[in-house]
């Protein structure tokens, strides 16, 4: 079995989580989100009679909200933690296209 | 250009009309001031959580039932992973195992053919925040961000532009109906984009598919479809193939432009959003929704239809929804709803638009508005006549009656005085008298025609004729 | 004069009788953290808004047991106006605009935040190490690490800095460094506490609670912080109850299971040897104790890393330097926004959870491993479930190992998962866990026991643990009482 992730590998997820890794830093990604991995694979083994799935301990459904409009941020107080911003905007350098 | 069969599916976002946001308790609104309608939820601040708004519930229960999908009972969200800058969270908060309608159609009808257009899903989830490009930076405004949508897929079962044109006017007329949206396609609360493909034959596989993103208008629907039909018909008749690809209608070219081929599928990551448990749809709620549900537009043509007004009307009536919905409160009335419906469409319709006016708004009560087609039915106001006490018809409060009176209009229906007239005219028109007599049924009318011109048309015409057939005896 | 090593009831009496004033409670309070500071137990301190408070105080009617008592915040719960970093240089600089539940319930009960106390990055990890502001260390033995994430926490409270503080449990992040650094410490059941606030790591296993020098005091702090939360739908609708209510009472025929898995060959003689002495306690004290047989336990792990890491790849994605934190300078376009904001901004614990977080979640693997693991975390809990059919309360170590040294394992991925190992399984069904002292190792480390509760019923977990702290009698002050 290999001791690493494929660089493609890392890359990919590096590219799904949006973070920048350096060269000297995939090799170091390769072999530790390996190490990780085949501790996750296990799950594969498990052996459960239900199929059933708990997505959350919840105590209770959901109690549904009253339609009434409560208190709201002013526009200084929405761009006042904004590294970028502009009038009552907040500021991204441009983004051309869509979603990826 | 050889012949394809097209394959067409849909899918459209809708915005609720609620009070608040679908997760948190900030206004919903449209056109306020940047970022005066948000919160630290809306924003995605660290340690925020959701709260679901029960209204948005309801009217994803009632747009399911409208669609005639059928309700899950037990149903949870899901998280859409991915990074955008108008997207706060970077995830959205969507369903994607469980949506809350499922199975549904609508039916459409095109050149005269019925066809049922069947829904695959419609499920509820946050719209994103609002981008605006400003030459090297984008601005981002917020208050759209977690405004409730839904979101109505079809299955790919349209056939052509035209069929597509006739399934989006026909969802946006149930949807506003029942208040679930303005619909309003200007202002993005309803947004729809198309996937088409075409195909050799009904056997062959589906051809490589592309989406056309945002289309702004109906109408625009239909031809952006049938140009791409046309552009990949082309192709292939070239012998050429292309890849997925998402495009957009340019309304200036008046054709598709390509906006990005497609690389292999997005990698949402969907997992069950932890942060929300199950919401049990029950009977109660189901119950109390459909109470709320007005006859849907299908059901008020098919009746205006038989209660005599012409067809044409009919669809115009259930065009205006305040008109319909005014003329709906006559139903129970023995009236004459032809002429109702001319009055409707006609002076009055004229009036309401260049007052800018609903029918409420005037003081055309239900009970006045029959007295005003009684006068009209029997006579004793005509067209013309109709025209000049028309602002007080609307406007003022006193009975029909007395406005017409008040406004020396009166037809004549004094049989002595139009008897008057009557004798005058045949002692005038002897000749014509003679031709009656002598079985010139044509006459008549001659004669007819002199006595509304002696009355100066305020006779009433069909107490005229009588006396005149009296006197002619 | 110094008040803090007294009981919290008596201090509550002397503020009643005007004997001394809540600022001589926070005067104190920052003078041992002062005294303490090597320790690096906390990020930020709350110095002059504290004083403030304090002085505000001496007005108000002493309305409760609570009041004018110090408290310490960890760094992952947000407070209005004073800094709430996550231990990460994402957040260095983050004020955040609203208050957390919890911390609307404090300050209700008037008590006194002192400060925020350090934790590993955006509580990932066991031992504190991962903090952007440096590892604080164990009171016991300086050159021992404190455990994770919560360490700061029980640092503060081990060092006898002041009586409270709140921790964050996702895995074990409040009972495991309370177990290494001789505390009590408890995680409540999934919705007992409002996670309104809490910065979220793992949603479907946060949960905030009471971490103290006793048990009687945790239960109050516990009392003070509960309650349904309209704010957050994983709450739950409980009546408020006085969890000190059944200490003191006798714990004959309490039944008590041990899981055969809690004293396999994981865990250390040393503690395993404690943890055996602490049982027969219980026997002669006329509780019935079985060693049962539970399956899935030995899958927590990676049930854990499985759930936790996809949740919290979601989770963190938030922090991408457009509307609030650390944002890279100069970007030249959206993708260095969103790219070197999170390389320099996370640390690389954080960045190599979230990136296994992605590839657990991406494509087909989230049917393999996601899907899958929700499956046997259902499993697990009615394997649970079935135990409580036939005992009160479930019992084993809190950990393998007492507090290891600050150098050991720094560059082993998994270590810090398996350190957790004995605690996950509560998570992963929802139910309460707690830690009580019950002696030392060879080296003078604490070592903790886990009690874990049924679905809320905290109140009986701490009838037990006080028991245990009351035959026991253990001195938990690091270098003895002063």
């Amino acid at each position: 079995m290999d001791d690493r992730l494929s660089k493609e590998e890392v890359l990919h997820v590096a590219e799904l989580a949006r973070i920048a890794i350096s060269e000297s830093e995939l090799e170091k990604y390769q072999i530790q989100l390996k190490q990780i991995m085949d501790s996750v694979d296990k799950i594969k083994e498990v052996e459960v009679n239900d199929e059933k799935m708990l997505i959350a301990n919840w105590s209770e459904p959901t109690k549904l909200r009253e339609d009434t409009a409560g208190e709201m941020l002013n526009p200084k107080e929405v761009i006042g933690n904004a590294p970028r911003h502009s009038g009552n905007y907040i500021e991204v350098p441009v983004v051309i296209g869509e979603e990826s | 250009m050889s012949n394809y069969i097209p394959t067409i599916g849909v899918e459209v976002h809708v915005e609720l009309k609620t009070k608040t946001k679908i997760f948190s308790n900030s206004t919903n609104g449209y056109g306020e001031m940047a970022n005066s309608l948000t919160n630290v939820i809306d924003l995605g601040y660290p340690g925020t959580l959701p709260t679901l708004n029960e209204e948005v519930i309801n009217l994803a229960i009632k747009a399911a039932t409208v669609l005639n999908c059928k309700i899950r009972r037990e149903m949870h969200f899901d998280r859409k992973n991915y990074f955008y800058p108008d997207n706060p969270k970077n995830y959205q908060i969507t369903q994607s195992r469980t949506p809350i309608g499922y199975d549904g159609y609508v039916e459409v009808e095109v050149n005269g053919v019925k066809k049922k257009i069947e829904i695959e899903e419609m499920h509820i989830e946050e719209d994103t925040c609002k981008s605006t490009h400003r030459g090297t930076k984008t601005l981002l405004d917020f208050n759209r961000a977690g405004v409730p949508l839904i979101e109505i897929v079809t299955k790919p079962c349209m056939t052509s532009g035209d069929e597509a044109k006739a399934y989006l006017e026909k969802l946006r007329e149930l949807l506003f109906y029942c208040d679930v949206s303005d619909c309003k396609i200007e202002e993005g609360s309803m947004r729809a984009d198309a996937n088409v493909s075409i195909r050799k034959n009904e056997s062959d596989p589906f051809g490589t598919k592309a989406e056309i993103k945002n289309i702004g208008s109906i109408t625009n629907v239909a031809i952006s479809i049938n140009k791409e039909i046309e552009r990949q018909s082309k192709l292939y008749d070239n012998g050429e193939t292309f890849k997925p690809q998402t495009r957009r209608y340019d309304d200036k070219l008046g054709d598709t432009v390509l906006m990005r081929v497609k690389e292999t599928g997005n990698d949402y990551r969907y997992f069950p959003e932890p942060d929300i448990p199950f919401v049990y749809v029950t009977d109660e709620m189901i119950e109390n929704v459909v109470k709320t549900i007005p006859m849907l537009p299908d059901e008020r043509r098919t009746i205006y239809i038989e209660k005599g007004v012409p067809e044409v009307n009919a669809n115009k009536i259930v065009q205006n929804r305040s008109l319909s919905d005014y003329f709906n409160t006559l139903l129970d009335e023995n009236t004459n709803f032809k002429i109702a419906s001319n009055l409707l469409l006609g002076d009055i319709a004229a009036y309401l638009n260049k007052e800018e006016k609903l029918i409420t708004d005037t003081t055309l009560t239900k009970e006045r508005f029959v007295e005003l087609i009684k006068n009209m039915e029997d006579n004793t106001l005509t067209s013309k006549n109709l025209k000049d006490i028309l602002n007080k018809v609307l406007e003022e409060t006193s009975s029909i009656s007395e406005i017409i009176k008040a406004s020396g209009i009166e037809n004549i229906t004094d049989d002595s005085a139009i008897r008057e007239v009557i004798k005058k005219v045949i002692e005038e028109n002897p000749g014509s008298v003679e031709d009656y007599k002598t079985g010139h049924d044509r006459a008549i009318k001659f004669l007819m025609g002199q006595v509304m011109k002696a009355s100066r048309g305020s006779a009433n015409p069909k107490i005229a004729m009588d006396i005149l057939m009296e006197e002619l005896k | 004069m110094k008040y803090l090593n007294k009981s919290v009831l008596e201090l509550h009496e002397l503020l009643k009788d005007k004997k001394i004033k809540p600022i001589d409670l926070v005067e104190e309070a920052f003078a041992n953290i002062e005294e303490n500071k090597e320790l690096n137990a906390y990020i930020t301190l709350n110095k002059e808004e504290a004083i403030k408070q304090a002085k505000e105080l001496e007005n108000k009617e002493v309305d409760n047991v609570l009041f004018g008592m110090p408290i310490a915040i960890k760094d992952n719960i947000v407070t209005k106006d004073l800094l709430t970093t996550c231990a990460s240089h994402m957040l260095e600089n983050f004020t955040p605009i609203y208050d957390a539940t919890v911390i609307e319930k404090i300050k209700s009960k008037n008590m006194i935040i002192i400060g925020k106390t350090n934790m590993d990055e955006f509580a990932m990890g066991s031992t504190s190490r991962t903090s952007y502001f440096g590892s604080p260390l164990n009171p016991w033995n300086k050159e021992r690490i404190s455990g994770g994430s919560s360490g700061g926490s029980a640092v503060t409270i081990a060092a006898r800095d002041l009586p409270f503080a709140l921790g964050s449990d996702t895995g074990g992040s409040i009972r495991q460094p309370s177990s290494y650094c001789g505390i009590v410490g408890m995680k409540p059941t999934y919705g007992r506490v409002s996670r309104y606030g809490l910065i979220a790591f793992a949603s479907s296993m946060d949960q905030i609670g009471p971490m103290t020098k006793n048990v009687y005091e945790n239960a109050l702090l516990l009392n003070a912080i509960v309650g349904k939360d309209n704010k957050d739908l994983t709450s739950a609708n409980k009546e408020a109850e006085d969890f000190t209510r059944l200490i003191g009472k006798d714990i004959k025929d309490m039944k008590i299971a041990v899981p055969k898995y809690f004293m396999s060959d994981i865990v250390s003689n040393e503690v395993k040897l404690k943890i055996e002495e602490t049982i027969n306690l219980l026997k002669n004290a006329g509780a019935v104790v079985d060693y049962v047989d539970m399956k899935y336990l030995d899958q927590a792990v990676t049930l854990y890393q499985v759930i936790a890491l996809g949740e919290a790849s979601s989770n963190l994605a938030r922090f991408d330097g457009i509307r609030y934190g650390f944002s890279a300078e100069n970007p030249e376009n959206i993708k260095d926004v969103y790219f070197k904001t999170r390389q320099e901004g996370f640390g690389t614990e954080v960045k190599r959870r979230i990136m296994v977080g992605a590839h657990i979640l991406s494509g087909e693997n989230a049917k393999v491993y996601y899907d899958k693991a929700m499956s046997v975390r259902a499993a697990m809990r009615d394997e649970f479930k079935r135990i409580y059919k036939d005992y009160d309360l479930i019992i084993g170590p809190t950990a393998t190992t007492t507090a290891y040294a600050q150098t050991e394992s720094l560059d082993d991925p998994l270590k810090s998962f398996l350190d957790d190992v004995l605690v996950n399984p509560a998570n992963m069904a929802g139910l309460p866990g707690l830690n009580v002292p019950v002696g030392f190792d060879n080296s003078n480390m604490p070592i903790g026991m886990h009690i874990i509760g049924n679905d809320f019923d905290e109140a009986r977990m701490y009838q037990l643990a006080s028991y245990i702290e009351k035959e026991l009698n253990l001195d938990l002050t690091p270098g003895g009482e002063k």
